[in-house]
């Protein structure tokens, strides 16, 4: 995919940091963070495990479709969107869990109401990860083409390539992105089941990680064909974008770097842009040995000695698996609004097979690009550029 | 209520179909076997065996159905057509790999504290399928698993043309797979099967395929269009003469385009069409398949369809039509060599 004329329109999104992208941000760049903890939501039946919670009065299921629709408006509003551009647009969603919260909370509901009778089945009800576009479509009256992707850590972040390929080809005139992942007791277990936790801390980059720590999130990226030209405005330029899938290893991005070097060399040449004008990385950072060693590897592979600031917001707000795609761009988009390129926390040593260490102050955010980096289960690659341009493009 | 096509979704130029494959509930592949709802599901580790020269231990029905669906195709191209070819993998699916879901979330909530298996929570993750299918076949690039309970398969195919269109990919292996997981009566549910909204069939799965791209010089047949409309509901989309003016319409669109104004014409009803009146469509010249007893109710049953059509018939211009269960209708127009 190699496009110039694609920019960004809108954003949104809900953080264990806060209930919009932008209060996230200001968040994040004031340290105003807190470590993952035990969770509080009624319907997770496991308290060994640590999170990052979204703060919420309600039942989990009312807090969910609460933070979906947050982070749509935040965008909508951000982009000023008018209903009939909101009816023209694709929607392109990335979820794995989509709607499996229902069933969560409804089980848990049950057992905890009646906990004389005998516990129901735990039936899987809900359809499938597309019951969260057709709730977004319905409630929000899109009469574009839905299309859900369900590909684990790089389902969002592959749909924004995606959204951006298919506006390049001029196929839609803009699509919503949408990112959505609730706490779940699925997944939580699953990724204790693989020992993938850090029980203490997320800790991305560092020599002492031991694992990734789970968030929950909901985010929406605008993506529209043609060039933005707000004066007096930041600008932001979806420059170029490469999903790869390797089949080497279901688990595994392999610890040499090479893979990550390649994707990211390819989303470089596909964009046009040389490894010097990178303004900073935002690494994808799990937390994990493995990623954290082949990402460190593959980027010292490509930007060598001059490796611009690289940051994980894993140590913030988690792993936020489907969603992590939009709602670690919705998030950096705000930061540089806010004029900052925002610290990777977690990092307290350098480790020794990787040679450095992720930013750890905030940066001022100037003009430029830069580049966003995911890998997920099933060996696949997202990565892509984002320009800020102040001013008339 | 107001439907408004959506010219977005529309996509204009034939794709060549190089090789079709379908697999039904009776997992014979590419051939219509008797099979029966109460007995389903059939164990595949012979089929798994027999394509795959070796087992799958610890995939579950899910992974092997997709993998024997997709290589039944794939192996039926001559290696030289594939080499130096970029290959991208489509893989659409309703529900996906529920039948490793159901068991690791029963594991999950057991009150005694059960403790899930590592290798059931990879093998659920929703492209784990993708990975064993791209690895089987060598494919490295683009491979995107399209998880949606409505027309996925349909959706599927509108973006492999995408990407072919777009020269990322030189070709596109596009195939839908549902599996059956009883209770038939959650297996229903599950599909968002009401009353009214799709016609009487017992419940099945498939694992069926395409191949799509490339010159044309060894095809099967060409996909023409694939019409995906807006979501907004209309109540008469779903009587049989809109549907025969829309596909008349649509017909009468391709042949001014160089088909033969004599070729045989077939409608395949998806499974939420009901009412159709055969007199009446055949009456104007179309002939209607109704594949579903060969491969019973599935999300992705149109992909058994498509497949089993353009595998068996000859100089046909053939319709699949289905509906989203909120009203979408999606049409897919093909011609066979």
């Amino acid at each position: 995919m190699i496009k110039d004329d694609i920019y960004i329109r809108g954003w949104g999104a809900v953080t264990t940091l806060g209930w919009s992208a932008s209060e996230s941000a200001h968040h994040l760049i004031a340290g105003k963070v807190h470590p993952a903890g035990v969770c509080s939501s009624s319907h997770l039946t496991n308290r060994d495990f640590k999170a990052f919670e979204v703060a919420y009065s309600g039942n989990a299921l009312e807090k969910s479709m609460a933070m979906l629709d947050a982070s749509i408006t935040e965008a909508f509003e951000r982009g000023g969107l008018n209903a009939s551009e909101i009816a023209e647009s694709a929607l392109l969603v990335g979820t794995t869990g989509g709607l499996f919260i229902r069933n969560e909370f409804e089980f848990t509901e049950s057992v905890r109401r009646y906990p004389d009778r005998e516990s129901p089945a735990i039936a899987c009800r809900n359809r499938g990860p597309g019951e969260v576009a057709d709730a977004i479509v319905q409630k929000y009256g899109i009469h574009g083409l839905p299309l859900t992707f369900s590909m684990a850590c790089v389902s969002s972040s592959h749909a924004l390539v995606v959204a951006a390929q298919l506006l390049a080809q001029k196929k839609i005139k803009r699509a919503i992105v949408v990112g959505f992942e609730p706490l779940l007791n699925l997944t939580l277990q699953g990724f204790a089941s693989l020992l993938l936790y850090d029980s203490e801390q997320c800790r991305p980059f560092c020599n002492t990680r031991s694992g990734m720590q789970i968030g929950e999130a909901a985010s929406c990226v605008i993506l529209e064909e043609g060039p933005c030209m707000m004066k007096n405005k930041n600008n932001f330029m979806f420059t170029g974008g490469y999903l790869f899938n390797d089949n080497a290893s279901l688990t595994s991005a392999g610890t040499d770097g090479e893979l990550v070097k390649n994707v990211v060399l390819q989303t470089l040449g596909k964009a046009g842009i040389a490894p010097e004008r990178i303004m900073a990385v935002k690494a994808h950072g799990t937390g994990t040995r493995d990623n954290d060693l082949s990402e460190g590897r593959g980027l010292a592979k490509v930007f060598g000695e001059n490796l611009p600031p690289f940051i994980s917001m894993k140590g913030v707000i988690g792993h936020c698996l489907g969603a992590a795609g939009t709602v670690e761009t919705a998030l950096w988009l705000s930061c540089l609004e806010e004029g900052a390129i925002p610290r990777s926390f977690g990092f307290t040593e350098v480790d020794p097979e990787i040679g450095f260490a992720p930013s750890q102050v905030n940066l001022p955010a100037r003009d430029g690009a830069y580049l966003f980096t995911f890998f997920g289960f099933g060996g696949t690659c997202t990565s892509y550029i984002i320009n800020k341009m102040y001013g008339t493009v | 209520m107001i439907s408004t096509s959506n010219d977005q979704c529309k996509l204009k130029n034939p794709m060549p179909v190089i090789a079709a494959s379908y697999l039904g509930p009776s997992l014979v592949p590419n051939r219509d076997a008797v099979w029966d709802e109460a007995k389903l599901p059939l164990n595949p580790d012979n089929l798994v065996q027999k394509i795959m020269g070796q087992p799958m231990r610890r995939a579950g029905r899910f992974i092997k159905l997709v993998c024997c669906g997709a290589l039944t195709c794939f192996q039926s191209v001559p290696e030289a057509t594939l080499q130096t070819q970029k290959v991208g993998i489509f893989l659409a699916t309703g529900l996906g790999n529920v039948d490793e879901i159901l068991p690791f979330i029963t594991q999950v909530f057991k009150h005694d504290g059960g403790f899930p298996s590592p290798n059931q929570f990879a093998n659920s993750v929703s492209n784990a399928a993708a990975f064993f299918l791209a690895r089987i076949c060598g494919v490295k690039g683009v491979v995107l698993t399209l998880s949606q309970e409505e027309l996925s398969f349909e959706s599927a195919l509108w973006l492999a043309q995408s990407y072919l269109a777009a020269g990322e990919i030189d070709l596109a292996l596009v195939g839908g797979c549902d599996v059956f997981t009883p209770t038939i009566e959650d297996y229903r549910e599950r599909i968002g099967l009401k009353p009214g909204h799709y016609r009487m069939a017992p419940m099945g799965e498939c694992s069926s395929w395409l191949l799509i791209g490339g010159h044309g010089e060894k095809k099967i047949g060409d996909i023409l269009s694939v019409d995906l409309e807006s979501s907004l509901k209309e109540i008469q989309k779903n009587s049989s003469d809109y549907l025969l003016t829309e596909c008349e319409r649509l017909a009468a669109g391709l042949l001014s385009q160089g088909v033969d104004q004599k070729i045989s014409r077939l409608l395949l009803p998806g499974f939420r069409l009901s009412g159709i009146d055969e007199t009446l469509w055949k009456s104007r010249g179309w002939d209607i398949d109704d594949y579903l007893p060969h491969c019973g109710i599935s999300s992705t049953a149109s992909a058994y369809g498509l497949a089993r059509a353009l595998s068996l018939r000859k100089a046909t211009l053939i319709v699949h039509c289905n509906h989203h269960a909120t009203g979408r209708q999606a049409l897919v127009a093909t011609v066979t060599k």
